[in-house]
């Protein structure tokens, strides 16, 4: 306990405090841009650190990527366009609220959840890293696929009153998650001799392709602003209160967060889109969802901070990363000398409490600073889209073409954005042509080692059956829920006849 | 008579101008900009290794050029290879860093690779090492309880053209039924998959080990095996300098079997542990490079690596191997040229008969 206080005495020197700060001016700015996230802000911080103290390089890499899930609500709500692949599920209900003129009100609600998400699941990190290990080695190939499994069912909510669309959907996502080098023989898949799709499709064009590009086409037919009234309506303490008011979502969003962050393998890219999904399912009065509901902005915006904090543990203590950015962070641990192992929890538990002080600090610069651009920012959804279109539409390519820069993003990108444009005519639910797109690799790479390793005999281990049973029942929970809306409405329609 | 003394004058200014120039010129890079490329992403293994290096090479570099790093990830580094092939001129300004994952395929002649490490110039080479480890439930003390071991093993795996040639073929050599499973993403993976029980033999680059494997030996969660071992300065694999305790793979082949190892198996073994493991990153000049140039990159290789600032680098985070330069780096790398083409073929073969994929 005393190295804890110890850690944010080192956290709270000047030195330290001004790299903390610079870390979440550069976070929030890499978030505001639409497809940049936290690989980009890593990759362009790691030349940086060479040489730095460690804890003074945490404070900087931490302070970035704890706060790019807080400002990359912002494009997600007020355009329909992801700031980054964390705030994909923001844009369902927060885009609408735009719309309404309640921008303001729904940013209010995201740094609010993104703020308390990303104070839990600083403490939840601090509480859970002594039992951590015996936890992330409980999770083999067998119940990493199972998670993944429990990832795509949530395709049947996403999808709404249109599930075959949404299985459809999700299996042309498999379908693209699955281009390029397979993963557990060397061959390559459907690369037609193209060296650009040895490696696949990258997250980022895929994300803005299916969500950026239809966005703006469609604003740019419409030829308007994107809020249809020309006030900004309720204001940002609103949006805070409405979270106050749903505390409940914001914890169980938070801890959903910090679980999927922190088992490796699930990758945190899909966060969002579980704690969306596992609103709905739990919501009695689920009519306004994808309509402008705000639980809708609370849920994904409190687990994508969460995941954060989830996302250091296996970085930390078995050297995997649980995502692109760790991965990059992962590397610069090694520029500072650190080997990642059981010693982070004994011999450098100082540095471990450092990430986690940086990281609940970020989220309060984070969440303060957001809420004070907020006002300004919001003005941008009352001017003609038509001034604004050109502007993103470089944006966008230059995000895309950051990805392995190389033409064949552009090219993607465009390919995928008439794709997600079709999709968005024909209501065809392209978050679940994303979540197939994400998980596809998990779940081939996890089904076959369990395959190769155990026959069938992976089916009987408890940690799969508990999994199944969890899956079976969300699934369950959803078609009653459906059924009786629908019995309701029939109800109502005789009641009416009568 | 003007005319010829013009003509005398000229001939006079030619030959003198070139008396001028000296016979080999100083290379001085003084304002430029070296672009290192790294066919990996940025903070991956060889990334790191570039970034922890280039300062040194800046400092030491004659005219101290800024020295740049470009990632280029793609198809398992063939794409950077390959570019670093067909695009750059060999002035000096462009160089390349393969590591193990760049030199395998093109040891297997994979149909996709174009570069040829045999045109290059070798600049200096990064060594590193291996260290097997079993299960202890299996009642295995040390690799001597291995002669005659019967039961089947599961090893994770990234690939069966991936660096686990140099375990699969090891295991296979040592006489062990080692089932490999593959889909496993890297190392850290498998040894999740280790400490799960997923899995029961593995093994880790030796920095790896030392933080991640020895604390499970204390807890007597594991066993160490072997070491696949180091190179010597007469090209013998001797033990691992950095896990001296540890028998190296040629002593366990022959607490096995009672000879040494030899033969078309261990001849590709060999070449590829010393591409895999004894050269496992290397910085390459083009094709054509003036010697002036290579003699300006070696020697401030040399001195980089000789600098007492560096090495604390070098124990801190390259795993304390001794790095090579120059002269040292031509002749390791020769010992993996110099490995017969039909001990290749028979790795090859090898590969496509146990794993039923397809390699060229």
């Amino acid at each position: 306990m005393d190295v804890f206080f110890q850690s944010l005495s080192v956290v709270l020197q000047p030195g330290h405090l001004l790299m903390l700060v610079c870390g979440v001016v550069m976070g929030l700015s890499i978030g505001i841009l639409p497809g940049l996230g936290g690989i980009v802000g890593m990759t362009i911080l790691l030349p940086v650190i060479y040489g730095m103290e460690p804890h003074t390089a945490f404070a900087l890499l931490i302070g970035m990527v704890a706060v790019i899930p807080t400002s990359d609500t912002f494009p997600s709500v007020m355009m329909g366009i992801p700031g980054s692949s964390a705030s994909q599920a923001t844009i369902m209900d927060g885009y609408p609220l735009a719309k309404k003129g309640e921008a303001a009100r729904a940013l209010g609600a995201a740094f609010t959840a993104s703020l308390i998400g990303g104070l839990f699941g600083a403490l939840v990190l601090t509480l859970i890293i002594p039992i951590a290990r015996p936890i992330v080695l409980a999770f083999g190939s067998p119940e990493l696929f199972m998670l993944a499994l429990l990832g795509m069912s949530m395709v049947g909510v996403l999808s709404g009153t249109k599930p075959i669309k949404g299985i459809l959907a999700a299996g042309i996502g498999v379908m693209i998650g699955a281009l390029g080098d397979a993963p557990a023989v060397p061959e390559y898949r459907y690369t037609f001799g193209i060296d650009y799709l040895m490696d696949g499709i990258p997250l980022v064009v895929v994300g803005l392709g299916l969500f950026a590009f239809p966005e703006i086409v469609d604003l740019m037919i419409k030829g308007r602003s994107i809020s249809d009234v020309a006030t900004l309506g309720k204001g940002w303490l609103d949006g805070v209160k409405d979270t106050l008011k749903h505390w409940t979502i914001v914890l169980r969003c938070s801890f959903i967060g910090v679980i999927v962050g922190f088992l490796p393998g699930l990758g945190g890219s899909v966060v969002d889109w579980i704690a969306y999904g596992h609103i709905i399912q739990t919501s009695k009065d689920r009519e306004n969802f994808g309509k402008g509901d705000i639980r809708g902005v609370i849920a994904p915006e409190s687990a994508n901070n969460a995941k954060e904090g989830g996302g250091l543990i296996p970085t930390f203590l078995f050297g995997i990363p649980g995502s692109g950015s760790m991965a990059v962070f992962l590397g610069g641990l090694l520029i500072l000398g650190i080997q990642p192992g059981p010693a982070m929890i004994t011999e450098n538990i100082d540095l471990v409490y450092t990430a986690i002080w940086s990281l609940a600090l970020a989220n309060v610069f984070g969440a303060i600073l957001s809420i004070a651009l907020s006002k300004p920012i919001t003005r941008l959804t009352v001017i003609p889209f038509s001034y604004l279109a050109p502007f993103m539409v470089l944006i966008i390519t230059f995000a895309c073409y950051q990805a392995t820069r190389s033409w064949g993003d552009l090219v993607a990108l465009l390919v995928m954005g008439i794709l997600g444009w079709v999709m968005k005519q024909y209501g065809w639910p392209r978050p679940a042509a994303l979540i197939g797109y994400v998980l596809a690799g998990n779940l081939e790479t996890y089904l076959f080692i369990s395959v190769q390793r155990y026959g069938f005999g992976w089916l009987a281990r408890p940690g799969v059956l508990i999994l199944a049973a969890i899956i079976t029942g969300s699934l369950a929970m959803g078609v009653f829920y459906q059924a009786r809306k629908v019995s309701k409405a029939s109800a109502a329609e005789s009641g009416k006849r009568a | 008579m003007r005319k010829y003394i013009l003509c005398l004058g000229l001939v006079f200014i030619l030959v003198a101008s070139m008396a001028m120039v000296p016979p080999s010129q100083a290379a001085n890079f003084k304002g430029k900009t070296i672009k290192w490329i790294i066919p990996f992403n940025v903070g991956g293994g060889s990334d790191v290794w570039s970034r922890l290096y280039s300062p040194f090479l800046q400092k030491y570099l004659p005219g101290n050029p800024i020295v740049a790093i470009k990632n280029m990830p793609g198809g398992g580094s063939i794409i950077g290879g390959n570019y670093f092939h067909t695009r750059v001129k060999p002035n000096g300004l462009t160089v390349f860093g393969s590591s193990g994952s760049t030199s395998f395929p093109y040891l297997l002649e994979n149909p996709k690779v174009k570069y040829d490490f045999a045109k290059y110039q070798i600049v200096f080479a990064t060594p590193v090492g291996g260290v097997c480890y079993i299960n202890p439930d299996l009642g295995v003390k040390s690799v001597k309880d291995l002669k005659g071991f019967k039961k089947t093993l599961a090893y994770a795996s990234q690939g069966a053209t991936s660096l686990d040639i140099i375990p699969l073929l090891a295991f296979d050599m040592l006489g062990l039924d080692v089932k490999a499973i593959f889909g496993y993403k890297g190392r850290g993976p498998g040894r999740v998959a280790f400490e799960q029980g997923e899995v029961n033999i593995d093994y880790q680059t030796t920095p790896a080990f030392i933080k991640n494997v020895r604390p499970l030996i204390e807890q007597g969660k594991a066993i160490p095996l072997m070491s696949w071992g180091a190179l010597d300065e007469n090209g013998n694999i001797v033990r691992d300098p950095v896990a001296p305790d540890i028998p190296s793979m040629p002593e366990a082949y022959e607490m096995l079997h009672g000879k040494k190892p030899s033969g078309p198996a261990f001849n590709a073994w060999k070449a590829f542990f010393l591409a895999g493991f004894g050269l496992q990153k290397a910085m390459w000049l083009p094709e054509k490079t003036p010697k002036d140039i290579v003699a300006a990159y070696r020697e401030a290789a040399a001195k980089a690596i000789a600098d007492p600032e560096f090495q604390k680098i070098v124990d801190k985070s390259l795993g304390g191997y001794t790095q090579l330069a120059g002269k040292d780096a031509v002749a390791a790398f020769n010992q993996v040229l110099g490995v017969p083409k039909q001990d290749r073929d028979w790795l090859v073969n090898w590969i496509e008969t146990k794993y039923e994929i397809k390699v060229r």
